[in-house]
């Protein structure tokens, strides 16, 4: 590659760096302002409701990306295979998440099943699967877009008549092999959907849901320090388990290349 | 070994079960997605569609949309369509940037990891932490603020520049927008193969042909795709705006909470004429990004 | 190899579904929501209050039993900061035993009434047995069939001014706007409203909230315009006075936050006494907050409580209020810095705290808003805002 094209490639690299890490580096220094030094850090460690909160949100995330990947990725595939004519519904219905506000989402939740027969509000563990229900929810924007783009990279039409070919049925086509070709796509929409489940507040909240983002907001109220800290500190957590994901993606089968004709 | 159904091509196949028509096979595929869809979000969102169409008492009424047109929350839709339109452009140009970089752009293969992982993160930092943490930064007495002051000599503040400005608020949105854009255009670029590239400076084909007649044409769909999903991203966002205007600029979601909590007894009404004005919008970016595809798609099967 | 990945893969989605019910069940109540706008109750208690009546130990001890047997209370918006509900909340579980399960602790009074709304005819954990609003939505909340009635046995002693005749709703504390100062960025600590119009303030004002919404942020225009030629009647001068404030640059177009003022972005940050002081608290000199108050423009808020119509813990709802206007309640609220409203019946009675009340700042002259004034004043400032002061900032 010439020179000129890398240095400037790297360049956009540091721009993006500098962008990203200077409003960290601002919440960092303003952590570090309580007093004793480090008491931000030491008086999150020490909270409870900080590790359940956050191992609330991260599992309801898990649930979620199972959910939303077992859901999306047939849909994707077979409105791309064969039935294109109904791609603007559906990415109608992916985009809707975007323009319904959060918190009417969740009211329309408690006035559907907040009665009989549907009465999932009335116990925790139905709050959780409405929880989790409007997550995937959420993530469908973004699983969607992800795993379409995937989808367009390959010839799934070859593949799968290759695959059809060879006898396999359809579970096996999308199991063994559309889905190991998705990966980069998987892991992106995976990413996306952990974030948003972490970072969702309204409806936590109004399902009151022991999540982490209501902690956080509550922390705030009367202890800034801590909640620079604690934004940090999630930050932090959050990228190492993208990573974690990334690891175990990258451990799995590999990608199988079927070139046809 | 059991025999799927066959296309019946080559003559003398011998089809060891009738075939069975794909089209029945076919729904089994999106009925989920639609029945999910349904329960989860439809059903409970028709209240929205219901309540735009009535008044406080119940009875069905035109003047929550004949609202809509009212100077006031024109100008509201005009910031929201603005302000999403240049974090959509900008994210979505600087963030394919980005993404090209660390993929085809030379760089070392561990600052892939490392910008898709925390694409990942950045992508949902947003509501209260991101706006105080831009606060910190480039607010008044923010620590950038103050660096350029005395180190460099420049003050930001000294002409019109304020964090709290619609440029303000573009700056902090496009901290989610970027990393939205190189997670889901990650998987187009890794797409470009490189044979074709090689083929292309085969053909003697400079970089700047190459992008114009072989790569941008094939990125477009999902280029496009891509910045409508960031317009729809900026267009939805509240709680980052809230915090950092403190409801000095109006836009459309503020407006909606405006309508639907707070310590004021309002409108809920209006609320949903609202929040279906943003349907339309995106409904009419959909359509638009639709006809796109389909003439830019032509290049690819 | 096929097989183990999809073992293992099988087996981590069992331990996260395994791991998602441990959590749940781990007993899960969300943080106290915030507190609602502060209302501010009549300026002298109407009624010279009797002594407050000892409750008749039959009807507590039934009411005691019943609510011990319905086991858990659900409150909304009642951040554990403001007036000290942490220790209300805490004090009630340990005083009766009953569970208490906390929603929404940033939520405002419009989000507790549409929680009542969303959650009719539910028993589950979301749905809101008691809450605390500012006092426009309490008069709304009755003729809107959310709350039912109850009168506390101390009801006597509320000032007949601040509660419902047919006992839907009470005023429960009321507060005074106060200027809280970063006094490690701001030295000069302003004394009354005109001066925050100095130059040297310049870049350094904020409300607490959007004026359009939040009560606390339109009491703040209320009472600035009360300073300046306006009067209860009269809120217009308010939107003017901000108007001056903006184009002097003194007014920063952001929210003030505790954050916000410990980092020196809006030293000077506009927001109810109780709130203030309890920053003050929290912050712990780092960096060191002055609360004053205004010395012209005294301007009190009050918040009212109620019982949802659809209560699931009816009993605990009337227990919880019964505790909050005990003597030991009020004095609670005492210490979390609001005025309690059975205050001057109290200090008759010689049953205040005295340290708590050594704390109070001096607040004599604050006026308290009438209902309707409320809804008068409210109705000019969050229309006439966004075209008088907001505008369109570039």
């Amino acid at each position: 590659m010439k020179y000129a094209a890398r240095i400037g490639w790297w360049l956009v690299f540091i721009i993006g760096v500098l962008y990203f890490f200077i409003p960290l580096y601002g919440t960092l220094d303003f952590s570090l302002k309580s007093k004793p030094f480090l008491s931000a850090y030491t008086a999150i460690l020490n909270d409870s409701q900080f590790v359940s909160t956050l191992t609330y949100s991260f599992v309801a995330g898990i649930l979620t990306i199972i959910v939303s990947v077992l859901i999306i990725v047939p849909t994707a595939f077979w409105v791309r295979l064969k039935y294109p004519g109904l791609r603007p519904i559906i990415e109608f219905i992916t985009l809707l998440p975007f323009v319904i506000p959060p918190i009417i989402l969740v009211f329309g939740l408690d006035n559907t099943y907040g009665h009989q027969p549907l009465a999932l509000t009335n116990s925790d563990n139905g709050l959780n699967v409405l929880l989790v229900a409007a997550y995937v929810i959420l993530s469908f924007p973004y699983m969607y877009r992800a795993v379409d783009t995937g989808l367009r990279a390959i010839d799934i039409q070859s593949l799968t008549e290759a695959s059809q070919s060879l006898g396999a049925g359809w579970i096996r086509i999308l199991w063994q092999v559309i889905l190991p070709n998705l990966r980069t796509s998987l892991l992106s929409g995976a990413f996306l959907t952990l974030a948003i489940v972490v970072g969702e507040f309204t409806i936590a909240t109004f399902l009151s849901r022991p999540a982490f983002a209501p902690f956080l907001g509550l922390v705030g109220d009367e202890r800034p320090y801590e909640q620079a800290a604690l934004a940090l500190v999630s930050f932090g957590i959050t990228w190492v388990a993208m990573i974690l994901i990334a690891v175990i993606g990258r451990n799995s089968r590999s990608r199988i290349r079927v070139t046809v004709g | 070994m059991t025999n799927a159904a066959l296309p019946l091509s080559a003559p003398g196949t011998p089809a060891a079960r009738p075939v069975r028509r794909r089209f029945g096979w076919g729904w089994l595929g999106i009925v989920p997605f639609l029945l999910f869809a349904f329960l989860f979000l439809i059903a409970p969102t028709a209240y929205l569609v219901v309540g735009s169409f009535q008044n406080a008492k119940g009875a069905l009424t035109l003047e929550n949309f004949q609202q809509l047109f009212s100077p006031a929350i024109i100008a509201t839709y005009g910031n929201s369509i603005e302000i999403s339109l240049v974090t959509a452009l900008a994210g979505g140009i600087f963030g394919f940037l980005l993404a090209y970089a660390v993929i085809s752009g030379g760089l070392p293969g561990i600052l892939r990891s490392a910008l898709m992982t925390f694409s990942g993160v950045a992508s949902n930092f947003a509501g209260v932490p991101l706006a105080l943490a831009f606060i910190f930064t480039l607010g008044r007495v923010g620590l950038f603020t103050i660096f350029m002051r005395t180190v460099l000599g420049v003050d930001l503040y000294a002409g019109d520049f304020s964090l709290y400005t619609k440029l303000g608020l573009e700056i902090v949105y496009l901290y989610f927008q970027f990393p939205l854009m190189v997670l889901i255009i990650a998987p187009a670029i890794d797409g470009l193969k490189k044979d074709w590239r090689e083929a292309a400076e085969n053909m003697g084909a400079s970089s700047f042909q190459y992008w114009r007649h072989v790569a941008l044409p094939i990125l477009m769909p999902s280029l496009l795709g891509t910045m409508i999903l960031l317009f729809g991203n900026s267009f939805g966002a509240q709680a980052t705006a809230y915090q950092l205007t403190g409801g000095f600029i109006d836009i459309v979601t503020i407006a909606i909470s405006r309508q639907m909590r707070g310590d004021v007894l309002y409108d809920p009404n209006l609320g949903y004429a609202l929040a279906m004005g943003m349907v339309v919008i995106m409904a009419i970016s959909i359509t638009a990004y639709s006809l796109l595809q389909r003439r830019s798609e032509r290049w690819l099967k | 190899m096929r097989t183990e990945r999809s073992t293992f893969r099988l087996a981590s989605l069992g331990a996260a579904v395994a791991l998602l019910f441990a959590a749940c069940s781990a007993g899960a109540t969300t943080a106290p929501s915030v507190a609602s706008s502060v209302a501010a109750p009549s300026t002298a208690p109407a009624s010279a209050a009797s002594s407050a009546p000892a409750p008749s130990t039959d009807a507590m001890a039934a009411l005691v039993t019943a609510a011990q047997a319905e086991g858990n209370l659900t409150t909304i918006a009642l951040p554990h900061n403001w007036c000290d509900y942490g220790d209300l909340l805490t004090g009630f579980t340990a005083k009766y035993g009953i569970k208490i399960n906390e929603l929404n602790p940033d939520g405002g009074s419009g989000d507790e009434i549409a929680a009542i709304k969303a959650n009719k005819g539910s028993t589950g954990p979301q749905a809101p047995d008691v809450i605390d609003v500012g006092l426009s939505f309490g008069p709304q909340a009755k003729t809107d069939a959310l709350i039912q009635p109850y009168k506390v046995s101390t009801w006597d002693s509320i000032p007949a001014t601040a509660k419902d005749p047919d006992g839907y709703w009470y005023g429960d504390y009321y507060g005074v706007l106060a200027f809280e100062v970063n006094t490690a960025v701001v030295t000069n600590v302003p004394k009354d409203w005109s001066d925050l119009l100095n130059a040297e303030y310049k870049g350094k004002v904020a409300l607490a909230g959007d004026p359009t919404v939040s009560n606390q942020a339109i009491s703040a225009v209320w009472a600035a315009g009360i300073a300046t030629g306006g009067s209860l009647d009269n809120a217009q001068p308010g939107l003017t006075y901000f108007k001056q404030l903006k184009d002097a640059g003194n007014l920063v177009p952001v929210i003030g936050k505790t954050a916000t003022v410990a980092s020196g972005e809006t030293p000077i940050r506009i927001a109810w006494t109780y709130n203030a002081l309890s920053d003050k608290d929290s912050l712990a000199g780092n960096p060191p907050i002055t609360v004053t108050v205004p010395t012209s423009g005294r301007f009190g808020g009050m918040y009212v409580q109620a019982i949802s119509a659809f209560a699931p813990h009816p009993n605990a709802a009337k227990l919880w209020m019964e505790y909050l206007y005990s003597d030991a309640g009020q004095n609670l609220w005492l210490k979390g810095y609001c005025n309690p409203i059975r205050y001057d019946d109290m200090v008759k009675r010689g049953v205040v705290d005295p340290a708590a009340q050594a704390k109070l700042p001096d607040t004599t002259g604050a006026v308290l808003p009438t209902l309707d004034q409320i809804t008068a004043a409210t109705k000019v400032i969050t229309t006439g805002w966004p075209t008088v002061v907001g505008a369109t900032i570039k």
